[in-house]
């Protein structure tokens, strides 16, 4: 049987290094900056179209916006995009539960918004309410990245504890 | 609580970096985990096999479209050796001044 003595520095040192390769890979599986960019951009043309009062353009229009946000969406969340995909631990319930707000969040506001500017008799509530929604992705989507990752290293087993 | 286990395949310094990345993710693809442990192809593929061998990962081999492509994952095993191995580290580090005899 070998035997190995590790000195409290060398351990340190080994668990540091776990946590900064952890931190790595985390930082490589998030979201990047320009899918937020390309989801919101996507979405006020839609509501330029819903104002249009054009029912086929409208429909067509909104399920080709839906095609293309969900292809690209699979393409991150299975880790196709990056080559990894995050193991759900070190996600943890947490970090779901800060997407799952998140996406709510914007769905609420922007329905919210729509249906408030219509009811005022606004000329285009489509057009305004998926302008803001475009605004809360490209600003809280990569908040929303931050969080997920600080929450994702303090998971990481080899994080204090 | 994991029970600590100081883990020799684990511990060396490129199956360490390696195991690492693998812990964090469900799968990675042999790209990644190359490029994330700073390896040469020839490296990485030994010491994945060594890993094989004592059954901490899997390996699957698949073709996308006409590509070949290599995606690791660490097994039950593997993780259970990982987190092990983490709170060995952090018993010792925990019982600062002394150091953990381990075999």
């Amino acid at each position: 049987m070998s035997e190995h003595r590790l000195e409290t520095g060398d351990a340190a040192s080994e668990l540091a290094e776990i946590k900064r390769r952890q931190a790595g890979v985390i930082q490589a599986v998030l979201v990047p900056r320009w899918y937020w960019w390309v989801v919101g951009l996507l979405l006020v043309p839609l509501g330029v179209v819903t104002d249009s009062h054009q029912r086929v353009a409208t429909a067509v229009g909104a399920v080709v916006v839906a095609l293309i946000i969900a292809a690209l969406s699979v393409w991150m969340i299975t880790g196709a995009f990056r080559g990894a995909q995050v193991h759900p631990a070190t996600l943890g319930s947490g970090g779901s539960l800060y997407i799952v707000g998140f996406v709510w969040l914007v769905v609420g506001v922007t329905l919210v918004t729509a249906f408030g500017l219509q009811a005022e008799g606004n000329r285009y509530p489509g057009t305004l309410a998926t302008i803001l929604a475009a605004a809360l992705l490209i600003i809280g989507g990569p908040i929303l990245m931050s969080l997920l990752r600080r929450a994702m290293v303090e998971r990481s087993p080899a994080a204090p504890r | 609580m994991t029970e600590p286990r100081f883990d020799e395949v684990i511990h060396a310094s490129t199956r360490l970096a390696i195991v690492s990345l693998l812990a964090a993710t469900d799968w990675a693809d042999f790209k990644f985990i190359r490029d994330g442990a700073g390896l040469s192809d020839s490296a990485l593929s030994k010491q994945l096999s060594i890993l094989e061998e004592a059954g901490y990962v899997t390996i699957r081999k698949a073709f996308v479209g006409k590509r070949p492509r290599t995606s690791v994952s660490l097994s039950k095993h593997g993780r259970r050796a990982f987190e092990g191995h983490v709170t060995a580290l952090q018993q010792i580090v925990a019982s600062a001044g002394t150091s953990l005899r381990v075999g």
